[in-house]
């Protein structure tokens, strides 16, 4: 078998970094750890904690919170675990900074359109839908409202193996969840941005340190060949996949952040600029024709000396 | 106050960089088996496809290397299962997509590229992080589930 790069090392992780992959949140999570004593240890953890947040927030799976919730909280309350609870908070403040482009209730607008499984009841994302209650039990304030963390959940399930990996000591490693990605550790990691209109070729090249970076674009699957679909990112208003931008990537101290930024980059697109300066975050576009557009700090941002 | 910099699309020069697209050996089979069933020794049941993990004499599992091949992808993973049919774990083995070899570069992008500490992105040189669209994993569970209906019931 040909071992291209198995015993190289990688630019920032000196020595023989530990690399691994598995197919978890729908996409492949890879970690990656610089040589150290139980670094096995430490990359088996990170992976149960991506697993862990794939438990509770698949809507997919019919035993994780989202279903739960999808289930039976537009007749009552439900009590959710911790950290359900402190994603459903976020996308709650999102939404209200985002004035609603960030929206986790489009989920039957991406049923009808085939994006998620099942039928749904109506259509129409609502704003505040969700209520969040005391001792972590929430209530949707409607009937037929259904939720999908598909936006916000893989970047938060980054930020918590990143966490289990400073638990463990690591002192510099990478978590990347099918492209919303942390890299942390003395020395910045290089990443390749995918150009979102034609996956064969590379958009550009920055750098992450004690940083995370996210890219939404149509989606495209290379056993079948190179051709982009529509993304998977609704504009509530419209009800419709964002056609105008092709992709978006951005920066943010936090991966749940970028990766629900990314929506909202890619439906309110210069309009994004509080937002964005709200969590100190930059951003790139990727219109349709081509045309670039990036927040004036987009290739400065990479060095976030803090911890 | 955000300030936007915009750049009107230029022609889509390509810019060649020697690099395989996007090729990683994350584990050999042997590491891999190590991994999920450690301690364990490993019986061949099917010639490089599939092993029954043992220790003293216990069934600890099966251990089942697959293959996703595409015109543009391929992807070796391990299933591991335990004796009641439950997935143990899934781990990629080796991932190797031909795409994102090439930088599409105006100007101002170019200059980015190569511009970071030891980014030579020589063949077996550097590791590739690589952000954009998400891949689907949707063909490996795919695979799982058809190994599961062939080994998930060995055990018991």
């Amino acid at each position: 078998m040909a071992a291209v790069g198995a015993s190289a090392p990688a630019s920032v992780l000196r020595g023989a970094p530990v690399r691994r992959a598995r197919p978890l949140l729908g996409t492949f999570a890879e970690v990656a750890v610089a040589p150290c004593v139980r670094a096995d240890a430490a990359v088996d953890a990170a992976f149960d904690a991506v697993e862990r947040v794939h438990a509770l927030m698949s809507f997919h799976d019919p035993q994780s919170d989202v279903s739960r919730l999808n289930r039976d909280a537009g007749a009552g309350a439900v009590a959710v675990d911790a950290l359900t609870f402190d994603v459903l908070a976020a996308a709650a403040e999102l939404n209200r900074r985002s004035n609603g482009s960030f929206n986790i209730t489009v989920a039957p607008v991406l049923q009808s359109l085939g994006l998620l499984p099942g039928s749904p009841e109506k259509a129409q994302p609502l704003q505040d839908a969700v209520e969040l209650l005391p001792d972590r039990r929430v209530r949707f304030r409607r009937p037929g409202v259904r939720i999908d963390l598909g936006g916000i959940a893989k970047g938060f399930a980054v930020d918590r193996a990143v966490g289990v990996l400073r638990e463990h000591g690591v002192a510099a490693g990478l978590v990347n969840a099918g492209g919303d990605l942390y890299g942390f550790g003395p020395h910045a990691h290089a990443i390749d941005i995918r150009d979102p209109g034609d996956p064969a070729l590379l958009l550009t090249r920055v750098e992450v340190r004690n940083q995370a970076l996210a890219s939404t674009a149509g989606r495209f699957d290379p056993l079948r060949g190179r051709e982009v679909e529509d993304c998977a990112v609704i504009d509530p208003r419209s009800c419709e996949p964002v056609r105008v931008v092709l992709g978006a990537s951005v920066r943010a101290p936090s991966c749940m952040i970028a990766d629900a930024l990314t929506k909202v980059v890619m439906i309110a697109r210069e309009d994004a600029g509080p937002i964005l300066d709200h969590y100190g975050a930059s951003a790139l576009i990727v219109a349709r024709g081509g045309e670039l557009c990036a927040t004036a700090d987009w290739q400065d941002a990479g060095s976030n000396l803090a911890h | 106050m955000t300030r936007w910099i915009r750049w009107s699309a230029p022609a889509a020069l390509a810019i060649s960089i020697s690099a395989p697209a996007h090729a990683v050996q994350y584990l050999s089979i042997a590491q891999a088996q190590r991994q999920a069933f450690p301690g364990a020794t490993f019986a061949e049941v099917q010639g490089g496809r599939v092993w029954k993990a043992e220790s003293g004499g216990r069934l600890l599992g099966y251990f089942v290397f697959d293959r996703v091949i595409g015109k543009h992808l391929y992807i070796d993973y391990a299933v591991s299962v335990d004796p009641s049919g439950r997935v143990r774990r899934v781990d990629i083995l080796e991932y190797r997509e031909s795409y994102g070899g090439e930088v599409r570069s105006p100007s101002w992008l170019a200059q980015f590229v190569g511009k970071t500490a030891g980014s030579a992105l020589a063949v077996g040189q550097d590791i590739r992080n690589i952000s954009g669209a998400t891949l689907s994993s949707e063909h490996i569970a795919q695979g799982v589930k058809r190994i599961l209906l062939a080994y998930g019931g060995r055990g018991r």
